[in-house]
């Protein structure tokens, strides 16, 4: 489905990322980890259109994305929740998911896509005109998530959703993506948290200084020594 | 962006101080008055376009109402002047009340981003120019006695001087650590406040420097003008053939805005002559076109070009 | 004491209009970041067109803004399109600048283009009910004038709900907020911009329209309206609509106290005092975020 092939991208004179390749198949679930800086963001940022590739290619079900400005990757299927959630924070929580459905691939499901939202996190129901801004990190995240849903995507990507969350949200984040994985939507996700993007993954890649240093079965990697010693250990912890 | 290096630069400023010191001889060359008329026109637009290119090109800070300190030190000047005081006396007064409106704008708005430092100049100049002009609605004449000794010379010489002084100023400041630390700002300026540049000092220095040249400008124009409105020096046009000779020539360079200013006084009585009445459209188009395609101005073009050649 | 209550009367009624004027800028300048100082000599094109639609056409004078409307948005839209949209393409910082600059050449472009056209002369229009006066105990207030103020609240209002119910008035929002996150929910930025600068140029076109109806118009208004535009930003800060119309009232009624107290002359001074004041105690302005 989304398949990329020897990128090489950057900010400004800064080569970020090189030869990176990877693909993620239609129901899958896809965790990118590895340490901060190895640019695991940049990678999620190129695909969504906010960063153009230096080479290489972008292409989701076989056109290539990596032209596209972000509005239309959106347009194509493809949505991200960027890291540090980027909501509109004057607005209420309505505003924001119903901006979501902006685009025309989306507008004609935005009722049914609300209600799939507020299914998802009935937490937000009641909260839905209050201020964003107003709301605590864990429900903002949901906002975010949210959000990004009312796209109607076929790939959903996440950028470190648990980071500055409550420990006990972050489980019902990890189901609420498991519950929208089932619905048919793939799902790429960035996690600082390696126990708990391996659990729910089914394939992972760790991204290592712009390169991929490995990839397998989440279970695999999960056993994996160098994964275990540098992401899952003690020394992990200290991060 | 392509820059000429410091050492093309002192190169440029040497060749124009020389070029300065050989219009020293200029009056007793030429017996036309119109041709050192039209000179002494070139010199004061020489200072007033490097005046602001300190602040915009060495301080990176737009100043839309440069004309304000223009005004300003016209104003002053003429006063006094008229009153008895010297000429140079009553310019650098002039010189000394622009600088100090500039700095009171100056430690308001420099602490925030640079389009208040704008906006505040242009405040500055359009309201000086409609109080000015509801002050002192009348046209200032010249007292009879005082036309009757007028002597051009006098007033060509002195632009002479203001322009050497005002090459000198800048090119003494770009070499200098002053100078220096007036770019890192322009180049980036939260970088350049973090390494402990005191952006806020510099800045206002650079802007002490700049409106004081022009409130001397504005002195020259002061001591040149036989009769005027005493809100006319304080007008927009008067920015923008700053801006405009700076952008032509390339801001933030030692030798721009001369080029640009010779080639603004000498394109501007070409077109006069033809298309009066369209002279500022084809100006502003020029200018748009510049700022948007070479923000550089000539010299980037030529250093360009230059590049190109000796590859 | 009633003579001071009825110059500060005539600073509210201006005031209004220094709000709708103010609002366009604001619009602009918060969604995209581009301060266009050319936004005064937008009004001063409204204002002719205002004329020229009601001594040509022969249109009641705020029937003219029928007419007035559109054609700003389409200036507005042909100066995106033409010019602006490259300012764009820039980072923050340097859209600023240029922005700065181009809208000051464009200004004086703009002055001198309408000084040829239509000579530096003030024209104004005469309406049937052009001295209609309304008397309340020992105010009298010009009835022209009021009906100006109405409109102008009037059209914030409309701009205000339009930004906060039209969907394209939310992805504006969304777009000043966080422009990057707009594109990954889906909107297209550019054509936010390009809405948000055609609304800006048909405020000012309607501005121009009450400056005209209510006083008069000649070329020279262009620079002096894009100062009061400048300094009720500064002082309602960016994001509030009615906080900007606000901010236009205080700065008419500021004008009409400093005329009073220092004579006519120096109207204008409390302009710039505000601008430093309001920057040393509060750069955020009144009402701003």
């Amino acid at each position: 489905m989304l398949d990329v092939r020897d990128l090489d991208a950057g900010h400004g004179d800064i080569r970020v990322l090189s030869g990176v390749s990877l693909s993620i198949g239609p129901g899958e679930i896809v965790a990118l980890l590895g340490p901060n800086g190895a640019g695991k963001s940049t990678l999620l940022n190129t695909v969504a259109g906010l960063l153009r590739p230096r080479r290489g290619s972008v292409t989701f079900e076989g056109e290539d994305l990596h032209r596209l400005r972000p509005h239309l990757v959106v347009e194509r299927g493809v949505a991200l929740v960027p890291e540090g959630r980027r909501l509109f924070g004057s607005m209420s929580v309505e505003d924001n998911l119903e901006l979501g459905a902006f685009a025309p691939r989306a507008r004609t499901t935005r009722r049914a896509g609300l209600e799939r939202v507020y299914a998802l996190f009935p937490d937000l129901q009641g909260r839905r005109r209050q201020l964003v801004r107003a709301l605590s990190g864990g429900q903002q995240q949901m906002v975010a998530v949210g959000r990004a849903l009312m796209t109607s995507p076929r790939l959903l990507m996440l950028d470190e959703p648990s980071l500055g969350i409550a420990p006990r949200l972050v489980g019902s984040i990890m189901d609420a993506l498991v519950e929208i994985n089932r619905g048919g939507v793939a799902v790429f996700l960035v996690e600082q948290n390696v126990q708990a993007a391996l659990g729910l993954a089914h394939r992972a890649y760790v991204l290592e200084s712009g390169r991929i240093a490995l990839q397998g079965r989440a279970a695999e990697l999960a056993r994996d020594p160098h994964v275990r010693r540098a992401y899952l250990g003690p020394l992990a912890m200290r991060q | 962006m392509t820059r000429p290096t410091a050492r093309g630069e002192q190169r440029w400023a040497t060749v124009i101080l020389a070029g300065l010191g050989l219009l020293l001889l200029l009056p007793l060359v030429v017996s036309r008055e119109d041709v050192v008329n039209f000179v002494f026109l070139i010199l004061l637009s020489i200072t007033l376009a490097q005046s602001w290119n300190i602040v915009a090109g060495y301080a990176g800070q737009v100043n839309l109402g440069h004309a304000a300190f223009f005004g300003l030190g016209a104003l002053v000047a003429r006063t006094l002047w008229i009153d008895g005081q010297p000429i140079v006396v009553a310019m650098v007064a002039g010189a000394a009340i622009a600088t100090l409106f500039a700095l009171l704008i100056g430690v308001a708005a420099f602490r925030l981003r640079g389009a208040y430092f704008a906006i505040g100049t242009l405040a500055l100049g359009e309201i000086l120019r409609t109080t000015v002009g509801n002050v002192l609605p009348e046209i200032s004449t010249l007292p009879a006695r005082t036309i009757a000794t007028y002597r051009l010379t006098q007033r060509y010489y002195l632009a002479l001087a203001l322009a050497a002084v005002s090459m000198l100023v800048v090119a003494v400041l770009a070499g200098s650590r002053l100078g220096l630390g007036m770019r890192a700002i322009r180049e980036d300026e939260e970088a350049a406040e973090a390494s402990g540049v005191g952006a806020l000092r510099l800045k206002l220095t650079a802007l002490a420097l700049s409106t004081g040249l022009a409130g001397l400008a504005g002195g020259l124009f002061a001591f040149y003008h036989i009769s005027y409105y005493p809100s006319h020096p304080f007008g927009p046009h008067w920015t923008f053939d700053a801006l405009l000779m700076t952008f032509i020539g390339g801001v933030g360079t030692l030798h721009g805005p001369v080029l640009g200013a010779v080639i603004y006084v000498v394109l501007k009585e070409y077109v006069a002559l033809r298309w009066v009445d369209f002279h500022l459209l084809i100006f502003g188009a020029v200018f748009i076109a510049i700022v948007l395609m070479l923000p550089g101005g000539l010299v980037q073009a030529a250093e360009r070009a230059r590049r190109l050649i000796t590859r | 004491m009633s003579v001071l209550a009825q110059q500060l009367l005539l600073g509210l009624l201006i005031g209004g209009l220094y709000g709708v004027a103010a609002a366009g800028l604001s619009l602009v300048f918060g969604v995209m970041k581009v301060l266009d100082v050319a936004h005064g000599e937008l009004i001063m094109l409204g204002g002719y067109a205002a004329y020229f639609a009601v001594a040509l056409l022969g249109l009641d004078p705020f029937l003219s803004l029928l007419v007035v409307l559109p054609l700003s948005l389409l200036l507005g839209v042909a100066l995106y399109g033409g010019l602006f949209g490259f300012v764009v393409r820039a980072d923050e910082e340097t859209r600023v600048k240029n922005s700065l600059l181009i809208g000051f050449g464009l200004a004086l472009a703009l002055h001198a283009l309408a000084v040829r056209l239509w000579t530096a002369d003030e024209r104004s229009i005469v309406s049937p009910y052009a001295g209609a006066v309304l008397s309340v105990g020992n105010l009298s207030i010009p009835v022209i004038r009021l009906a100006s103020l109405t409109i102008a609240f009037a059209l914030i209002g409309s701009l205000h709900l339009l930004l906060v119910r039209w969907r394209w008035g939310k992805a504006i929002r969304a777009t000043a907020e966080d422009w990057q996150a707009a594109l990954l929910t889906g909107i297209d930025v550019r054509r936010a911009y390009l809405l948000a600068f055609a609304i800006g140029t048909a405020l000012a076109g309607a501005a121009g329209t009450l400056v005209t109806v209510g006083y008069s118009v000649s070329p020279s208004i262009g620079l002096e309206w894009t100062l009061k535009a400048l300094i009720v930003v500064v002082l309602a800060g960016l994001g509030s609509m009615l906080g900007t119309f606000v901010g236009g009232l205080l700065l008419g009624v500021a004008e009409a106290a400093s005329a009073a107290a220092f004579g006519g002359p120096y109207r204008e001074v409390v302009g710039l005092v505000i601008f430093v004041v309001v920057l040393v105690i509060r750069p955020r302005g009144l009402f701003g975020r």
